[in-house]
């Protein structure tokens, strides 16, 4: 394997260790917009659960 | 947050509050053009003020406990208590919406009240004397426009200011008071006395018997509670049995005088308050006096009792035919998607022309030019495989074209064509797989790694991304019926038909949030109390297909079903019917038998969607599709390429080895499985376990597969997965299809649904009663389908009419009765 190859394919592995580690700490997108660990979803259509970061980065925790 | 103001935005359902939480805050909550879509609070800072929090409150019509969104803002209000309430009204149905203005009014907390919508009520010719409720109901009223963004920001300042030094409104700043005992007031606050006579001398007494129990600011709230008999107040204030007996006494005085029970009384004149505050401070527009609205006019048309449900179907019908039928909007696009901007690229409009240049192709049109290389590429590869004839085949429909005869001359001169140059017919634009391909080459990587990417990597992604333009036609049209006011009329058609099979339309609001994503369709069905009829609402909600089973649909639509594009629209019908029937038949189980809840629905006048709402919502609901592209599908396909190039002993694989791949293996132990179904092989297995990570996941892993076949299109390569495992490959197609939209959704909703659920036995039921739906359905399509297409009867066939017969049974079997005791 030539060094082209080598530094494409651990950039590859990467973007999706990257992709992984993001759903495991902030949780899976849903088709409404963000994310949220608790239940998933970061639109807000569920109201958000207690606790849940709100969709606005202005937006605070209890 | 410890020295915040807090305002609470509190008021009726879809009376504006989100927006306006939105417009104060900057933040992208959901907002919904029907009820009950906040369920639970919601926080934000007001712009420009960092000390100001607003909290979304859900929308109640009193502050009684029965329903879990009144719970939530009744907790919050009296026993958190903000620093002032900033109350949402609906000024086009200002004298509903006052019934909880006065119950507010008497917590004695200081209060704005924002009269939303007044741009329809300026329109509707309508006036209403703020002047005459502000003292009315003493507190501050301002009119305003949440979703025109005008006067919200200056109704919370109003609000801040209040809370501020403690005003309680108009009546408490004649007198110069702040509002409670943490501001240092030593009397309660001067609330609206809405109520005659001997009631007012009733909740005198109770206020007298219960001072020092509760807060000061809230004393009068807390007596009208005590005179109702709400059990949860006394209790918490902990009456002895001789001070009970005293209020007790005044109480029944009151009931026998005025002939009615104390919760009617208390409710009954509210509503005389409201009527003569009404009657002086509402002018409506003499010319409208008597006439039906537009709103009206237009209900009477699409909640008619008979054409409600054609014009419903219609509607869905139409967003389907924009989405995927043949030549149609979304078609057009997702082609242009998936061949040229996300492949190798296209011609830019207007500047197609025929070649130009010297030689093989001149005089040509661009496609012609491919059809004479692919056509030289059949006669060498006929040639050398001896064969006397050539075909092409279609790339859309797999069809074999004429075939020709073959021999050394045409041999030969096919064997100098060279692929036309597209850069020849026009101005080419490179798509991002050819730019992704042509980078790769340039630097030398080797062909296992190109394929990781182009295949693997990109090939997933783009497949899935292929589809945005067909997502976003279906949001689109969805956001553009909600804003509009018109799915709000869905649930109440809706309801009428639940309601003839034993269930409640208030199961419908989750599952029309479904259509966009499971997760809060499963979230939403907390608004309903009833416990059996929540759990059987989230067993049930994510039958209809959501966004990302939109992609399935949309890729089976345009591989099997070009012509047939109704077949789309049907998988919506029948997410539908299987809500009501499977709603029926474990309504007639001991576990969920129960009588349907009381839906009460406020129809939302239909006015014209605004861009920005209807983009917005849209957006929104894409943004998410497109991350989750990134974030769930890409590392998904790097995974599965892995597994697909490699064997156990994790030797590198090439292409024609893959059946020594660990997913050939993996897949191919589990495809017995599907067999019955008519996918039976490790690809529709593989599509299919996969599809559990996040639906479109399907889609993704079959052009992987399909990436890695010989020959022409990933497309036609998917057609012939499924006709080397069947006869019928349209109905193994369609069984695919109706499996996969379904069986239990992602397994980001299946967790939810287990939290809901709140125990694992019932998160265990819900999927497998999934599951059993799923597979029984796909089961019936297949064999029966097939039975009718004249492929004979077998054991399978028997199975689906087996199933079949037992579904049948449990639906129309006559409902359980209650054991006597």
């Amino acid at each position: 394997m030539n060094a082209a190859s080598a530094i494409v394919l651990a950039a590859v592995v990467a973007f999706a260790a990257l992709a992984v580690w993001r759903v495991l700490r902030k949780g899976a997108p849903c088709e409404c917009g963000g994310t949220r660990k608790s239940c998933g979803c970061g639109c807000g259509c569920c109201g958000g659960a207690e606790g849940h970061d709100n969709a606005s980065p202005k937006a605070v925790k209890d | 947050m410890a020295n915040s103001i807090k305002i609470a935005l509190a008021g009726n359902p879809n009376s504006g509050k989100t927006t306006l939480f939105n417009a104060l805050t900057g933040s992208e909550q959901y907002v919904g053009n029907w009820p009950g879509v906040t369920v639970e609070k919601k926080d934000g800072i007001l712009a420009g003020h960092r000390e100001v929090v607003i909290q979304d409150l859900p929308g109640i019509y009193s502050l009684s406990p029965y329903s879990a969104e009144e719970k939530v803002s009744r907790q919050f209000l009296v026993e958190e208590g903000p620093d002032a309430i900033l109350n949402i009204v609906d000024g086009t149905n200002i004298e509903r919406n006052l019934y909880l203005s006065t119950q507010l009014a008497e917590l004695g907390l200081p209060m704005v009240m924002a009269v939303n919508m007044m741009d329809v009520v300026r329109k509707n010719g309508d006036k209403i004397d703020f002047e005459k409720i502000a003292k009315a109901l003493r507190c501050e009223v301002v009119g305003i426009s949440a979703l025109k963004n005008e006067g919200g920001q200056e109704a919370a300042e109003k609000a801040v200011a209040m809370a501020k030094c403690g005003e309680q409104g108009i009546g408490k700043r004649e007198e110069g008071r702040g509002n409670g005992e943490r501001r240092g007031l030593r009397r309660a606050p001067e609330v609206p006395h809405v109520f005659t006579g001997s009631v007012e001398h009733a909740i005198a007494h109770i206020e007298e018997s219960i001072q020092g129990k509760v807060p000061l600011r809230s004393i009068r709230w807390y007596a009208i509670k005590v005179f109702e008999r709400d059990r949860e107040i006394i209790n918490r204030l902990g009456l002895g049995v001789g001070e009970m007996k005293h209020i007790e006494e005044h109480i029944r005085d009151c009931e026998k005088e005025l002939g009615d029970d104390a919760e009617s009384i208390i409710t009954n004149q509210r509503y005389d308050f409201i009527q003569r505050l009404m009657d002086k401070s509402l002018a409506l527009n003499e010319k409208r006096k008597g006439k039906a609205t537009l709103s009206d006019r237009i209900d009477k048309v699409v909640t008619h009792r008979i054409w409600a449900i054609p014009i419903f179907i219609l509607s869905l019908c139409a967003m389907w035919w924009l989405a995927v039928a043949e030549n149609g909007p979304g078609t057009l696009l997702t082609d242009w998607a998936n061949d040229g901007f996300l492949a190798d690229g296209w011609h830019l409009p207007f500047t197609t022309h025929e070649c130009r240049e010297e030689g093989r192709y001149k005089g040509m049109e661009f496609e012609d030019a491919q059809e004479e290389f692919a056509k030289a590429e059949a006669t060498v590869q006929a040639w050398e495989a001896g064969e006397k004839k050539a075909s092409i085949e279609d790339e859309e429909t797999g069809e074999a074209s004429d075939e020709w005869d073959v021999d050394e001359a045409a041999y030969n001169a096919a064997k100098e064509a060279e692929e036309p140059d597209p850069s020849q017919f026009g101005v080419w634009v490179p798509g991002i797989g050819a730019l992704i391909t042509g980078a790769l080459e340039r630097s030398g990587v080797s062909d296992t790694v190109k394929s990781l990417v182009v295949d693997g990597a990109w090939g997933g992604v783009a497949t899935v991304l292929g589809f945005v333009p067909v997502i976003f036609i279906v949001f689109l049209f969805l956001a553009f019926l909600e804003d509009c006011g018109y799915m709000a009329r869905v649930a109440f058609i809706m309801d009428r038909i639940f309601r003839k099979f034993g269930l409640s339309g208030k199961s419908f609001i989750p599952i029309l949030i479904g259509k966009g994503c499971g997760v809060p369709a499963v979230m939403a069905t907390r608004t309903i109390e009833n416990e059996r009829a929540r759990r059987m609402t989230t067993i049930l909600a994510t039958f209809i297909p959501c966004g990302a089973k939109t992609v399935i649909i949309a890729m089976f639509a345009a591989l099997f079903f070009r012509e047939q594009w109704y077949v789309a629209a049907l998988m919506d019908v029948v997410g539908i019917a299987i809500i009501i029937l499977g709603g029926v038949a474990l309504k007639k189980t001991r576990l969920f038998k129960d009588e349907a809840a009381s839906f009460v629905l406020e129809l939302p006048a239909y006015h014209p969607p605004t861009v920005s709402g209807v983009w917005h919502h849209t957006w929104n609901r894409l943004k998410g599709y497109i991350l989750k592209a990134g974030l769930i599908i890409f590392p998904a396909c790097v995974f599965l390429w892995f597994v697909m190039h490699f064997d156990w002993s994790l030797n590198l694989l090439a292409d024609e080895e893959i059946e020594k791949s660990i997913l050939h293996d993996l897949g191919s132990w589990i495809a017995w499985f599907f067999e019955p179904l008519g996918f039976g092989s490790w690809q529709g297995a593989a599509a299919s376990v996969s599809a559990e990570i996040a639906k479109e996941q399907a889609t993704a892993t079959l052009g992987l597969v399909a990436a890695n076949m010989d020959g022409s299109t990933t497309g036609s390569h998917i057609q012939a997965l499924f006709g080397a495992v069947s006869d019928f490959p349209k109905l193994a197609a369609l069984s695919f299809m109706v499996f996969n939209l379904f069986v239990p959704p992602c397994m980001v909703a299946i967790a939810v649904t287990f939290r809901e659920m709140g125990s694992q036995k019932w998160g265990w039921f819900a999927v497998g009663f999934q599951l059993f739906v799923g597979y029984a359905l796909a089961l019936s399509v297949y064999r029966l389908g097939v039975l009718f297409a004249g492929g004979g009867f077998g054991v399978w066939t028997a199975l689906a009419v087996v199933v079949d017969l037992f579904c049948l049974w449990a639906i129309f079997r006559p409902a359980r009765k209650e054991a006597s005791k």
